[in-house]
Parts: structure tokens; C-alpha cells; sequence
């Protein structure tokens, strides 16, 4: 009786001086995988045109029905996309998507792609539809369309963290504004190897 | 041994080892159809005459050396047709290759995608892949303004010449053309002008890919966002058959539902692209009650023992002739009949009627043609310009008839005499007259005259409103009861309702879904302003919304499910295609709810189907019809 439970505390003992598989979450995040299906996230372009369409394939191929685009005709003048149409409205309900990522894969412009953002629990169920805005990703020479060209600088939207930023932990202190800290991507990889 | 054909025999031919019988003259691709293999087509069309541009369906015929078009080749004795061969699908696979060689294949912002003819044939007999190394195609415009309505991509057409055909055959405006050769071929209008034709709505529909679309309907939805409901065009009185397409409980857009006896596949753009009316948010959407000083959202129940008290008040007060009923030829048959049997029946007052200028003088007889009909004629005889005021679709149907069936359609100003029409309908046997309900007692007297000089004569009178047929073949009208039988005692039209109510003689008005139009009217302004209980059922916010005692929350054409009589007396369902934003009991139940708190109880459901049962009895003509067959009335007396 007396070895079993010496042997009990031998594993007592050993676990007292390994590392800890628990970690500080939220205040730290986990480090996941390049190819992580979190929320999704609309893209742009480099010259700041969102590359979303509004064709509403990922809304056809989503196979839950948890996306709802509603389209409109691009202004020549203040284009939102390039070509004739974008998304007036683009709505992801998360509480019933289940992250299978047949929208990005029906995407025609690669517009839309899930990302590394995992910690999708809200107090409300309507902060849980994700709106354009919270999907749309920043770009550094954001300006909402509604203010005219030349003048100030609006600061971006509130905006999903861009994906590969802060590779390392972060403690509280540095935490970004917002529920969400920025959650690491394993640097190797990244989101940016186009399927093939 | 080629078998001696009898006129009118059937000729067997072979399909894929399937056998079928089809009437001499049939097209290959009629007969493939009948046999129920299905051959592609772009070019061809079930209204159109055949040209065989687009190649798509070239099918294997034994006996001849190439491959032959299915729209165009007329079938013989004993032919052997096979549609499965491995020279037909390369030769598919081909020409699909050639269409999509400088097709822009913007699939993605083409309002046609995912019910496109070439995304749909290329996903079943295409290629999948593109073996050609050429990087620029030749690119058009795009997005080319027509008119206000229609929009024309010039890259996308795979010029199959529908629109150029549509309007040289169906409407005779030939407002498209073909211009240049070869690979810069493109459709666009002659000269650039704007279109002006009212019928160009079709165009998108008949396009076989996203080359012409609807400006309305631009980026609104895709096919797969749409609940199509099958109704009725709630614009006039000529019953096309429709689709309503909605997203989200707006409608999206109406499409067409071929009914060959009725609007042979076209809408006019007056009904077409009327439906924005129908997604007005600003909506009655509770029943509201006057209540000591002002008004106040209410119970329904509620709502409706105020009605009744207010009425049952009235007609103790001042007798049931003080109590006014007036709708608008937008209710349904089951709706008009259950207000006259309110009017008559519950409250006893003979003062009813679906319009406000008097209409004597009605009967079957101003109704005798079929739209259908006016094909098998001899001759048409239009009095003056009815068709173009009231059922733009005639005018298609009278093209038609005149261009594809060579008959005599003769216009004639108001007021010719009927002999000075005997010379040119020399040698015709039977005509048609037709005219506007306003011009109905000069048609019969023309049609009638006809008849005295030999011929057989019937008369299509266009109606004015939706189910304006309706309401008068089941009495919602002052001098008739259901049937066309003569009232005893004829009660009063609307206008005379209005200014007797604005007179004071009558004290209480029930108005079901009021045209907004009457608004416009001081009589209407005044009759409300000086009645004393005014009950309302409408489903907008107007006029008569703000002056009503009781309110009641209506149903749009679009919200609500019976049936209504087109002009040609045809019954036709219309159907629930949105859900109304409230939820509150339909019109017709309220009516008829309103009949048992005034102490008659209806005696069945009321919901359409019951409500129907009681018209059939009522109106022996109307018996069985509501699958969308015409009343008979009878042969003429």
C-alpha cells in the first residue's frame, strides 16, 4: 500500500516541475495554425478597393444559410470595388456558421477568408452577426467613403487584427483596445500562400 | 416505300430509341420535347419563329450527311433523330467553346448568374476548360443604358437574335438591330436612340444570358434568394399570369408565366414594374379605434365589436339605407362577395359598389369573346384606341393575330356605324368587337348589328381595375346582385354613396381597400370628413386612414390568397407571396368576422376556399372555375 502511494506521488512530483500546459487566456493567446478556420475576414486590395463583389456565392455555397449579402452598383466616381457591383451589406451570422470555410473556397475574387480569430462569445446575440465592419480588413490608407477626398484622416473602422501581426505573447499592459487581443500566427506560413 | 400521308395524320418518329407521334409541321425539337429529351437551344423560342443561328441544337437525323438543327427541320414519316452521339455532344462541346471564346465571363456581377442558359449548358455539355491561348477577347460596352429601364451588355450577347426577332414578330417596333460583322457583330438600337416600346420588359426574359437585364431589378438578388410565388398582374384587368419573385418580403420582381390563352408569355412594362408599389413600408399596421378624443391602437376583436356597434348605432338610428359600402376593384372575388353580402344581407342597404362612376346597363353579353378567342376570328373590330388605354397585352395579341394568324383586325374611331364596317369584312363569317368598358353599350349595338347582316359577332369589353370583372359578375355593384340578376331596389353608385354622405343621408361608410386615386377627389375628401362612422380596411396610410372610426390593417395583392376574374371573365389565383408585416386576420376575415358581430354569422370559414364554395352557389357560372378557367354565362340570349 505504501509503494502505490509513494508511486501517486511520484507523479505528483513530476508534474510539480514540468512546464504548464495552461496558459493565461485571454491575456494570452494561443499560438494557432497558419491555415486556422476562425471568423472570416473581407480583404482588400492594395490600393485600398475591397475585393468583395457582392456576387453573393459564398451566401449560395454556405451551407448553413448564415450569410447575407445585399449587392449594389459601384459610383464610378467613388468606387467601393472594382467592376460594376460590391456589397452594400455583408453579414455573417457566427452563432450558426460552423467555420467548414466553404465560403472562401466558392469565393471568386478571394475576397473572403476565415482567420485566426477564435474567441467568438459575446454577452449579446446581435454582436454576434458580424456586419462589414467588423469584417472588412484594415487598410492603411483607410478612409470611409462617406467623408470626400483630401480631407483628414479618418481612423480605421475598428478592425479584426491583421493576420501575422505580434507573433509573441503579449501581456495586458500591451493589450490592443477592444475584447479581442491579437491572437499570434505561427510565423512560418502565415495566410499568405495562395491555393493552388 | 414512303407511306402515303393522310392530312392530319400523325407521324411516328424515333428519338433516342424513343418513339413518339407528333402533328405534321412539328419541329424536331418539338417532338424531342414530346418525348422528353431535351436538346439545348439559345436561338430558338417557343413564340418565335426559327432561325437556327446558334447551332447549340444540332442533333443526328439518319439519312442526312450533317448534323441538322432541331428548331428549324420539320419532322417526316419514320424519321430516326439521335440527340446522344458522340458527333453531337463534340459538336455541343465545340460551339459552347466558340460562344465563351470572347464571352467576358464576369459570371460573378452578371445579373443572369445562376439561371443562365450558357452557365447552365456549359456546366452540362461545356468544355470545362478553355484550350485557346488567347489573353484579350474582344471587349464592348457594358451596362449600355437602353432607356430608363433596360440595360444592354453588349459583351455578354451571344447574338442569338431573340430581342432582334422579338420585336419584328411579337411587337412589330423593330427597335433592336444587329450592327457590323463578323466577330464585332453587336446588338444594340438602331441609331442609338432610346427604346420606347412598352413592352420591353420581355427583353431580359427572353435573352438567354445576362446581355439585357432589367434596370430595376439591377444587383437586387441573386436567383437563388428568391421565393417565386405564382399570382396574378395586379396592374389591369387583363389577368396576366405572373411570378412574384421576393426577397426577404420585398418584391424583387414579377416574371412572366406563360398563359397561352391569356398573355402568351408577355407582360406590358405598366404591370412589370409596378410591384414597388406593393414594398411600400409606410403601412396601416394596427387596428386602431376612435376612443374618447383621438385614436388608439386597439385589439382586433376589440376593433371589430366597435365596428359592429357603430353600424348596428347607425342603422338603429337612421335605418339600414344610412350605411354605405365602397372598395376597389383591387379585392378579391371572395372579398368583393362577402362586402355585398354584408351590405345586403347583414346590414340590408342596397348602397354598394366596387368604382365610383355609375356603370348601368351591365350584363354578360358585354362579355362574351375569350382573349384566346380573337385568334380564331375572321375579323377584329377595335373601337378606338381600348387596347393601348387599358390592356397593353391586347395590342401584342392583336399584332399576332393580324401578322402570324392573317386576320383582319380593323380599327375604328368611336361611333361608326356598323354598316359603313359590312364592305371591309367582306367574306368574313365571324368577328370580334372589341372595346372599352365605356364604349360597351355602342360594341354590343355594333356587335348586334353584325349579327342582324349574317355574321356571328361577339364583344371582349376591357374592364378598369384588377378584378373590376369580378366585383360585377358577383353584384358588388348598386343595380345587380351575383349572377347579373337585377336588384329590386337599386341603391346608390359610389359617387352618389360619397355625396349623399357628404349631404348627410349617410351616416356610416365601410370602405374596403379604397383606391388611393379617390383621394384626389373633393367628393371623397368630403363624404369622410362629414360621415359619422367610417370603418376602413386598407392597407395604407392616406386619407381615409386618417379619418377612419375604425381601422383595420389590409393586405396588398401581393399579401393576401383568393381568386379574381380577369376581363375576359377568366378566374385566376392569386397567391400569398409575401408575408405582411403585422399579424392581424386577412380582409376576408374580417368581413366576415364583422358579419357574425352584427348577428349573422357566416356560415363557413372565412378563408377563400369556403368563401368560393359560396360564390359557386350563388353564381352557377363561376362553378369549378378557379383553377383558371372562364365563367361560361351561357350562350347569347
Amino acid at each position: 500500500m505504501f509503494r502505490e502511494l509513494l508511486g501517486g506521488l511520484r507523479t505528483t512530483m513530476r508534474a510539480m516541475t514540468t512546464k504548464p500546459v495552461t496558459i493565461q487566456y485571454p491575456e494570452e493567446q494561443r499560438t494557432v495554425p497558419p491555415r486556422h478556420r476562425g471568423r472570416h475576414i473581407l480583404h482588400r486590395y492594395d490600393n485600398g478597393l475591397e475585393k468583395c463583389i457582392g456576387c453573393e456565392l459564398c451566401a449560395g455555397a454556405c451551407p448553413v444559410g448564415c450569410i447575407y449579402v445585399q449587392a449594389a452598383e459601384n459610383d464610378p466616381q467613388h468606387p467601393v470595388s472594382p467592376g460594376e457591383r460590391y456589397a452594400v451589406r455583408y453579414e455573417i451570422n457566427l452563432m450558426r456558421c460552423i467555420y467548414c470555410g466553404y465560403c472562401a473556397e466558392a469565393c471568386p475574387t478571394e475576397a473572403i477568408t476565415l482567420g485566426p480569430r477564435l474567441d467568438l462569445s459575446d454577452y449579446k446575440r446581435e454582436r454576434l452577426v458580424a456586419t462589414k465592419d467588423d469584417l472588412l480588413e484594415a487598410w492603411p490608407g483607410f478612409r470611409p467613403l462617406s467623408q470626400g477626398a483630401g480631407e483628414g484622416t479618418g481612423s480605421p473602422a475598428p478592425q479584426p487584427t491583421p493576420l501575422g501581426a505580434g507573433s509573441e505573447h503579449r501581456g495586458p499592459a500591451g493589450r490592443a483596445p477592444g475584447l479581442n487581443p491579437p491572437i499570434p500566427v505561427r510565423p512560418d506560413e502565415g495566410r499568405g500562400t495562395p491555393p493552388v | 416505300m414512303a407511306a402515303v400521308e393522310a392530312p392530319g395524320e400523325l407521324l411516328r418518329v424515333t428519338i433516342d430509341d424513343r418513339q413518339v407521334e407528333v402533328a405534321p409541321g412539328s419541329l424536331v425539337w418539338d417532338a424531342c420535347e414530346k418525348a422528353g429529351v431535351y436538346v439545348p437551344v439559345y436561338c430558338a423560342h417557343k413564340k418565335l419563329e426559327p432561325v437556327a443561328v446558334c447551332r447549340m441544337c444540332l442533333v443526328e437525323i439518319e439519312g442526312m450527311p450533317k448534323l441538322q438543327p432541331a428548331c428549324a427541320t420539320r419532322v417526316s414519316q419514320g424519321m430516326q433523330i439521335r440527340t446522344a452521339t458522340d458527333q453531337v455532344r463534340d459538336f455541343r462541346r465545340g460551339n459552347l467553346e466558340f460562344l465563351l471564346l470572347n464571352h467576358p465571363l464576369d459570371c460573378p456581377v452578371c445579373d443572369r448568374g445562376g439561371e443562365c442558359d450558357l452557365q447552365d449548358f456549359t456546366q452540362r455539355y461545356g468544355p470545362g476548360r478553355t484550350r485557346s491561348a488567347i489573353t484579350d477577347k474582344v471587349h464592348f460596352d457594358k451596362a449600355v443604358r437602353l432607356s430608363d429601364r433596360i440595360l444592354l451588355d453588349q459583351e455578354r450577347c451571344i447574338l442569338c437574335w431573340r430581342c432582334v426577332r422579338y420585336y419584328e414578330e411579337v411587337t412589330g417596333e423593330r427597335e433592336i438591330v444587329l450592327q457590323e460583322r463578323g466577330v464585332h457583330t453587336l446588338v444594340d438600337t438602331f441609331e442609338h436612340r432610346e427604346l420606347q416600346s412598352e413592352f420591353q420588359g420581355n427583353l431580359p426574359e427572353i435573352c438567354p444570358v445576362g446581355a439585357l437585364t432589367h434596370a430595376q431589378y439591377r444587383f437586387r438578388a441573386r436567383p437563388w434568394d428568391l421565393r417565386r410565388t405564382a399570382s396574378v398582374c395586379p396592374k389591369c384587368s387583363y389577368g396576366c399570369n405572373i411570378f412574384i419573385d421576393a426577397r426577404e418580403e420585398q418584391i424583387a420582381r414579377f416574371a412572366s408565366n406563360d398563359n397561352p390563352d391569356v398573355d402568351d408569355s408577355w407582360l406590358c412594362d405598366r404591370g412589370r414594374y409596378s410591384f414597388p408599389e406593393l414594398n411600400r413600408t409606410e403601412r396601416v399596421l394596427n387596428p386602431e379605434a376612435r376612443l374618447g378624443g383621438g385614436r388608439q391602437p386597439v385589439a382586433h376583436s376589440e376593433a371589430l365589436a366597435r365596428a359592429a356597434g357603430a353600424l348596428l348605432r347607425v342603422r338603429g338610428d337612421h335605418g339600414a339605407g344610412a350605411v354605405g359600402f365602397l372598395c376597389s376593384p383591387q379585392v378579391t372575388n371572395e372579398e368583393g362577395f362577402l362586402l355585398q353580402w354584408l351590405a345586403r344581407q347583414v346590414v340590408g342597404s342596397p348602397h354598394l359598389d366596387h368604382r365610383l362612376e355609375p356603370l348601368p346597363e351591365l350584363s354578360p353579353e358585354q362579355f362574351r369573346l375569350g382573349i384566346a378567342e380573337l385568334e380564331e376570328r375572321d375579323a377584329v373590330v377595335v373601337l378606338g384606341d381600348a387596347p393601348e388605354r387599358s390592356a397593353p397585352v391586347l395590342t401584342l395579341r392583336l399584332f399576332k393575330t393580324e401578322t402570324k394568324r392573317r386576320r383582319r383586325v380593323l380599327r375604328v374611331p368611336l361611333g361608326t356605324p356598323a354598316a359603313s364596317l359590312l364592305e371591309p369584312l367582306q367574306g368574313c363569317r365571324s368577328v370580334g368587337v372589341v372595346a372599352h368598358q365605356e364604349q360597351r353599350s355602342e360594341a354590343v349595338a355594333l356587335s348586334r348589328s353584325l349579327a342582324g347582316a349574317g355574321l356571328s359577332s361577339s364583344v371582349l369589353t376591357l374592364v378598369e381595375g384588377m378584378n373590376a370583372r369580378g366585383c360585377q359578375d358577383l353584384g358588388v355593384s348598386p343595380a345587380v346582385l351575383p349572377g347579373y340578376q337585377p336588384a329590386a331596389e337599386p341603391g346608390m353608385h359610389g359617387r352618389a354613396i360619397l355625396e349623399a354622405a357628404a349631404a348627410g343621408s349617410i351616416k356610416a361608410l365601410v370602405l374596403l381597400s379604397p383606391d388611393p386615386e379617390w383621394e384626389r377627389d373633393p367628393a371623397f375628401e368630403a363624404a369622410l370628413s362629414e360621415v359619422e362612422a367610417l370603418i376602413v380596411v386598407t392597407p395604407w396610410l392616406g386619407l381615409a386612414s386618417r379619418q377612419a372610426t375604425v381601422l383595420f390593417p389590409g393586405r396588398t395583392v401581393a399579401e393576401k390568397a383568393g381568386t379574381v376574374t380577369s376581363t375576359e371573365g377568366r378566374v385566376q389565383r392569386v397567391r400569398t407571396a409575401l408575408q405582411p408585416r403585422f399579424p392581424f386576420p386577412p380582409d376576408l376575415r374580417v368581413l366576415g368576422e364583422l358579419g357574425g358581430a352584427l348577428g349573422t354569422p357566416l356560415g363557413v370559414q372565412p378563408l377563400a376556399g369556403p368563401v368560393f364554395s359560396l360564390i359557386a352557389e350563388a353564381v352557377p357560372p363561376y362553378r369549378g372555375t378557379q383553377g383558371g378557367l372562364r365563367a361560361d354565362w351561357g350562350a347569347p340570349a
